[in-house]
């Protein structure tokens, strides 16, 4: 559905400033019915890849693929199934109405908006915008303007939707409101959906797959659950009654997978970092010796954010 | 064919219910329009009234008027769209439709076309029934060659459309298209043959001659009216195409739909 192949875009330097290789050699393909995330911090050249996808960014070397038609090369055939939202709620025309903006961007689009009356109120519904529809979209909220446009996206019935950070500046509700619709989507109408965002609890919420790109390169290609599988390093915390003997503290300070977090006359917080799991017997073997007293031993939640970090920081992952 | 009606439909009806919407904005423009003619006209009658100047009949002020603000609303209908789709993030949806952008802009200029004929109309009016001024309205032979007139402004909004899509913010020299536009209409294309080579300057000459003189299309030469289209398509593929090179930069340097 989508093949990205040596992708590679230089900005020129201007205004002083030097220029910008804002995607250096990625490649990638996203079959039919995918929801992939392209997470990446700022500047990491996912909308600058996204836009190339759109044929508004000409790249400087590699090629695109769109439903087997080369976008160089057929701009409009390749373009033809694919729909986008680049700006967020800018997307959509402010002085129109929400039913207005459908209708418009259905003609536009080439189909008769009177013969997809139903279509049309079908998303009105399903975007929970039906009550709406005859209001202009500059008084609608942010969240609901982010729904039209990503309604508008897929009126058009095109089988390719590209998303640059749909969540972006939403409130914790329509932001959740967005992606539980965007993987209905998937699963309902069986669409790509690409997504970027640099809310890792976006990709972890919404995609089964992410691609990492920091610094113009691919750095990770995965699916999120093996993601968080690789990169599952159990931590524990232990909490113990009163404070550490020295000679405790002497003797933790030797096992290097410990962290003592707080200590106080009254309590004290470790935590363990389990690469091997003879580190915890030995631990606790640490703190029986003084006769500590056990409170608690949880395990932290692995998490995506630290994954990322981890990634970023480390310069990557071979999928 | 049937895509391209759709994409000119979906346009008329965008143009009316915005017309619509926010028609006392459009009633304001108008008035304001007024007002400056009624300005123009009354220092001009003034003057004449005391000797200080000679020259062009009360007619032919009011025709110039009139077709400067045609010519202008026209320019505008494709710079100030570009600029606009621009600024408000829907220029990228435009160029990822199956129409190419030309087509688009055409479908709008098209529906823009009916709305400013409305209010050249109003404005037109307005000014004949204040100065007491008589024309000869032979739509049949004015409607062709304002569209060849028009030709040229649309390549003057492409050729600035463009350099916005590149520089952006340039609202300031874009200003000076105005008074341009006014010194194009008023240049006597009539007797300076050259001049019958810059925007609207030929056409201008040729609207004079029916309003004002009572010429009719036939009476005006296939020869003239070919000499107007030609001048104004040739304005046009200059403008477009300086458009086109502004755009395949734009889209280089990943700045098309930024503002």
């Amino acid at each position: 559905m989508i093949k990205v192949d040596s992708l590679v875009k230089t900005y020129p330097a201007s205004k002083g400033n030097p220029p910008v290789k804002a995607v250096d050699g990625v490649s990638f393909e996203i079959a039919k019915g995918e929801l992939v995330g392209l997470l990446g911090p700022n500047g990491a050249g996912k909308t600058s890849t996204v836009k190339m996808l759109c044929g508004l960014v000409r790249p400087d070397a590699g090629r695109i693929y769109l439903n087997g038609q080369d976008l160089l090369a057929k701009r409009s055939m390749a373009l033809a199934g694919v729909s986008a939202v680049l700006e967020g709620n800018r997307n959509i025309y402010w002085r129109l109405t929400t039913r207005e903006n459908l209708e418009f961007f259905t003609a536009l689009n080439g189909q008769d908006p009177k013969t997809l009356v139903s279509q049309i109120d079908h998303y009105l519904q399903f975007f929970n915008l039906s009550g709406k529809a005859n209001v202009e979209a500059r008084q609608l909220s942010r969240g609901m303007q982010q729904k039209l446009a990503i309604a508008v996206a897929l009126i058009s019935g095109s089988q390719v939707v590209l998303l640059d950070e749909p969540t972006l500046g939403l409130d914790v509700q329509a932001s959740y409101e967005i992606r539980q619709l965007l993987k209905t989507v998937v699963t309902e109408e069986g669409r790509t959906i690409v997504l970027t965002t640099h809310d890792m609890n976006v990709v972890q919420d919404t995609c089964e797959r992410v691609v990492i790109i920091n610094e113009g390169r691919i750095i990770a290609d995965e699916l999120v659950k093996n993601l968080l599988d690789l990169f599952r390093v159990r931590v524990y915390r232990i909490v113990i009654q009163g404070a550490l003997t020295d000679e405790q503290r002497s003797a933790l300070a030797n096992i290097p997978a410990v962290i003592i977090e707080s200590e106080s006359p009254e309590q004290t917080s470790l935590s363990v970092r389990l690469e091997d799991s003879s580190v915890l017997y030995e631990v606790i073997g640490v703190l029986g010796s003084g006769n500590s007293l056990i409170e608690s031993i949880d395990q932290e939640q692995n998490n995506f954010e630290r994954i990322f970090l981890e990634l970023v920081e480390g310069g990557g992952h071979s999928a | 064919m049937r895509e391209k009606l759709l994409l000119l439909r979906a346009f008329f009806k965008m143009e009316f219910i915005t017309f619509r919407r926010y028609w006392m904005n459009s009633l304001g423009g108008m008035l304001t329009l007024y007002v400056i003619f009624l300005v123009l006209f009354g220092g001009y009658q003034g003057l004449r009234s005391l000797g200080g100047v000679e020259g062009d009949p009360a007619e032919v002020i009011v025709v110039g008027y009139v077709l400067w603000f045609f010519m202008l609303s026209t320019y505008q209908d494709v710079w100030y769209t570009i600029r606009t789709e621009a600024q408000q993030g829907t220029l990228e949806q435009l160029y990822m439709s199956i129409h190419p952008f030309g087509w688009i802009m055409g479908a709008k200029v098209v529906a823009r076309f009916f709305i400013n004929l409305l209010l050249v109309a109003i404005l037109l009016g307005a000014a004949l029934f204040t100065t007491g001024v008589t024309l000869n309205l032979d739509l049949l032979s004015l409607m062709p060659v304002l569209i060849g007139t028009l030709l040229s402004s649309l390549g003057i909004g492409f050729l600035i459309g463009g350099i916005t899509l590149m520089f952006k913010r340039i609202d300031s020299y874009t200003q000076m298209v105005q008074f341009i536009l006014i010194a194009l209409v008023a240049l006597p294309a009539d007797r300076v043959l050259w001049m019958r080579l810059l925007p609207g300057s030929y056409g201008a000459t040729l609207i004079r001659n029916i309003l004002v003189d009572g010429a009719t299309l036939w009476g005006l030469g296939v020869g003239n009216l070919a000499m107007l289209f030609a001048i104004g398509l040739l304005h046009l593929a200059v403008g477009y195409g300086v458009y086109t090179l502004c755009e395949k930069k734009a889209m280089f340097l990943g700045m098309l739909g930024h503002y």
